[in-house]
This record gives C-alpha cells, structure tokens and sequence, in this order.
C-alpha cells in the first residue's frame, strides 16, 4: 500500500513537473527576480489582479501569528487566456501552494514557476507553440501581378507573423546561446554575436551583466526599431497599401505603433516623418521588389532604443539593408546586414524565420504607464 | 499669489520633463555641469560631443566660450573620458585645459562624468557634467 503511495506521488509530480513550464514574461524575468533563490510559498488568495503587461495573484502567507501578503508575477492574461486560463480560475480565499523564484530587491515578489491549488490542480501553465508546419508547403499567396503578398489574403484567411526562430541578433554562423530575450548563456560569447568596436562591446556586456534591466522598451515603452520588431513574441503583421504604394508594419505588442516602407520609389530625402535633422524609432525605409524578394533600404534612426533583444548598440549612422520573402504561405524569410560604423568594425549579416499564425488576429498586448 | 503660484507651476513642469535617454556611445550628447573654481570661464561648464565611428569632437560652452576640444578619449575599460581643449584666456592669452574624469551611471539616462580639470597656468578642481 505504501508502495502503491509513494508511486502515485512520483507520477503526481512527474506529471506536473512535465505539463508545467516557466512562464515567460515580457521583460527579461532574470531582470528581476533571481533564478539562484527558489522558493516555495503556501497561502490563502486574497486578490487576482488580470491585467496588463503581467497578470497577479496576491498570496496570504502565515508563519506562526503573522501573515503578510506575497505578489506572484504570471504571464500576460493574453498568453494565460490562450491557454485555457482566466481570472476567475482561481477566487480569493482559495488555498494555493506556488513554487518559483524570489525578486531581487528582496521584496514580497516572486515568479510563479508552478501553482497548485488545494485540490491538486496545477493552474496558469503557458504553453504557447508554433503551429504545425502542414506535410506539404502551401505556395505563397500572390497578387495578380504575381507578386507576393507578405499579409492576409482578402477573404481568405486572416493571420499574422510571428514565432520568430531568432529573437536576438547575432552574426550569421556564430553560436552563442542565449534564452529569448537574448541574455547570453556565457557572457564569455559577448565578443562573438557581432564585430563590435570596444565601446559598444563593453556597453553590451554591461547591459548583459545587469539581465538586461535598463531596456528602454521595458522602462519606457520605447518603439522596437529596426530588426527587433520581428523578434516579438507577440508578433507583426504586414498591411500592404498598393494604392499608396507603402506597406505598414504593425507590431503586437511594446507601444504599438508602426513602421512605413515606402515602395513608391522615393529616396531617403525629403520624406514625410523625418529628416538628417530628426531621426526616428524605425529609422526611414524605402524598399523595392527583387523578384520575389522585397528589398528595403532603412536608415535614419535615433538612439533612443536597443534596435535588438539582448542590448546590442547602435548609433546614428546605422544602416539596415532587409531582404524579405515569403518562400511558401507559412514562411517569412528575413535576412539582414547591419552597417554601422559607430558602433562595429565592419558590416555583418543575421537571418531567420517567421511562422504564419493561420486564422488568428494579432495579439494586442500594450506597454502601458512604463511597464511591460 | 497668483504670480507665485504660476512660478511653482513653470518649475514642477520643468522639473517634470523627462531626460532623454541615448542608448548610443555613451559620450554622445549635451552636458552641463560644472568645473569648479574656473576664475577664467566660470563656474558653470557645457560641453556638447559627438561620435563619428572613430572620434570624439565638440565644444565646450558653444556659444560663448566656443573652446574646440582638440582630443577627447573614452576608455571602456572604466569608462574613463580624457579631454584636452585649447582657450584664450580674457586677455587673449591662450590656455590649455586638461579634463580626466569617469562616467557614472552609465546605463542611465542621467548618466554623470565626474573627475578633475586643470588648466596650463596650474590651476585645478573638480570636474562635473550630467547628460542633458
């Protein structure tokens, strides 16, 4: 019988330990919380806070006759909700033990790792995965002119980009790990992810040293310009104006706004938005169509933000040459050269891939107030 | 009354502005601050520098003084700034002025350089300015 128990409990918590994932917040979580301080906590509820950037769940704790009130940070209720979560899975006054990591600052904060409620259910697990590739590639979408189309079809299917394979820049055959908010693995690689002049590689390592916590996108909801609006997780979405001849770029998630590409054929003078003397968040684009590849030509940017998870620097003189294609209806190709004298030795080239999200709007998941 | 309350009004908002960040090299930008004791130009010191890829330039009080720095490092290795600049003094007489100092605060917008200056008639004290 106690045999019986003992193996009931191994395959409880083996089931949980396998259905249950860290979440993944928006911010880099090691920004805030320290993955060397576990912590396990029990408690009655006292409030569900849902909302934007960062769900809560407010935990009672009791140790002998004091109690005092823990913040258990989850992930956005559009992530949550997507996987089959709500506000009101959970009420105040039910029981919860929840197991993560504990804030920095040594406040009443933690990451939630696992929440297990007083009957044994696991709850406000994430698991947000990539579509399933279809056997047989669909062919790409086209126009009439036979010029393909980078978003929706009209009255077909509705969808939007994202599930990007890189979410941080790094030099086109270089290896050097990092999680998805492009904090390196070792920060012995920083000199590996691209060709940076010393001032930017010490920048960079600094940034990398402190998690990546002074992201101008996370403390001031500052636009993602340049590559790292197709490193989101929440996606971009191409809306193509032929008529106007300008393809918007809209993004899923930080402050969202958006990027124009002008195809109309102007040059970089004398555009609408900005000049030498105001630079902008996503820089000035122009693009045209290579074949089957739309080429854009993007400079002008400020240095307001980081124009990539994981902090890499840039400066003024940044030069952006994108390639964008789409080889079949599921598949976004995006190949990048960076040329930036200001801040690297020499011009470099970074790629991936966009999934198509079939069937699906694109999220909207805002940074407000300064928090994301 | 009124008038006073205005005041207090202006200076909340100016107060309230936010400094602009410059997530770019680090010494890039306009900065004011002071180098004490400078009988010659003043108490009050602002630089504006800028990057080129491989150089740092600019002015020291433009508008005014309009003092060329004639070479000016950063050392990421501490983030230590070195700047030399050549003046006339009220009379004409040239000066030369050597400012070391250290970034602070760097990955913050309100990053500071603090250090000491000095000029070629040996005078010296200490050296701060704020990005703006």
């Amino acid at each position: 019988m106690n045999f019986l128990r003992v193996l009931r409990s191994v395959f409880v918590a083996a089931f949980v330990i396998a259905t249950t994932s860290l979440v993944f917040a928006h911010h880099e979580p090691l920004a805030k919380f320290d993955d060397k301080k576990p912590l396990r906590i029990r408690g009655v509820v006292s409030l569900v806070d849902w909302r934007n950037p960062h769900a809560h769940v407010f935990v009672n704790v009791k140790t002998g006759e004091t109690v005092s009130n823990w913040a258990v940070e989850l992930e956005s209720p559009i992530d949550l909700e997507a996987s089959g979560w709500s506000k009101t899975t959970i009420q105040p006054g039910d029981q919860v033990a929840v197991t993560g990591i504990a804030a920095r600052d040594g406040s009443r904060q933690m990451l939630g790792k696992t929440i297990v409620t007083a009957a044994g259910k696991s709850i406000f697990t994430v698991n947000v995965v990539p579509p399933p590739m279809p056997l047989q590639p669909h062919p790409t979408p086209k126009w009439t002119d036979g010029q393909p189309r980078l978003g929706s079809v009209p009255g077909g299917v509705q969808g939007y980009w994202a599930f990007p394979s890189a979410t941080a820049l790094v030099e086109n055959g270089v290896t050097a790990p990092m999680d998805e908010w492009g904090l390196l693995k070792n920060i012995g690689d920083a000199a590996k992810v691209a060709p940076m002049q010393p001032w930017a590689l010490q920048l960079y390592k600094e940034r990398q040293e402190r998690f990546l916590r002074d992201d101008p996108m996370y403390l001031n909801c500052k636009p993602p310009g340049g590559p790292r609006q197709f490193e989101l997780a929440y996606g971009v979405q191409f809306v193509e104006d032929r008529a106007r001849q300008r393809v918007f770029v809209l993004i899923g998630s930080g402050n969202n706004n958006y990027r124009i590409i002008y195809t109309d054929g102007r040059s970089h003078q004398g555009q609408v938005g900005g000049d030498d003397e105001n630079p902008l968040f996503y820089g000035r684009s122009v693009g045209k169509w290579e074949g089957e590849t739309l080429v854009l030509d993007t400079r002008g940017f400020n240095e307001d933000f980081w124009f990539t998870n994981g902090g890499l620097p840039h400066t003024e003189q940044l030069k952006l040459t994108e390639k964008i294609s789409r080889p079949n209806m599921d598949t976004l190709k995006y190949d990048l050269t960076v040329d930036d004298p200001g801040a690297y030795t020499r011009p470099w080239s970074a790629s991936w891939t966009l999934r198509w999200v079939a069937g699906k709007e694109m999220p909207r998941h805002l940074c407000q107030e300064n928090r994301s | 009354m009124k008038r006073l309350g205005l005041a207090v009004f202006v200076a909340v908002c100016l107060l309230a502005v936010p400094v602009l960040a410059q997530e770019g090299h680090p010494l890039k930008g306009s900065w004011l601050g002071t180098w004490s004791g400078n009988k010659i130009h003043g108490n009050d010191v602002l630089l504006v520098m800028t990057w080129d890829g491989k150089n740092i330039s600019g002015t020291i009080n433009p508008g005014t003084d309009n003092i060329a720095i004639k070479n000016a490092t950063l050392n990421p290795e501490g983030w230590l700034v070195h700047i030399e600049a050549d003046a006339k003094d009220k009379s004409g007489q040239p000066v030369t002025y050597t400012i070391d100092g250290k970034i602070e605060n760097l990955p913050l917008a309100n990053r500071v350089v603090t250090g000491t200056w000095k000029d070629s008639r040996g005078d010296t004290g200490a050296f701060k300015i704020g990005r703006q």
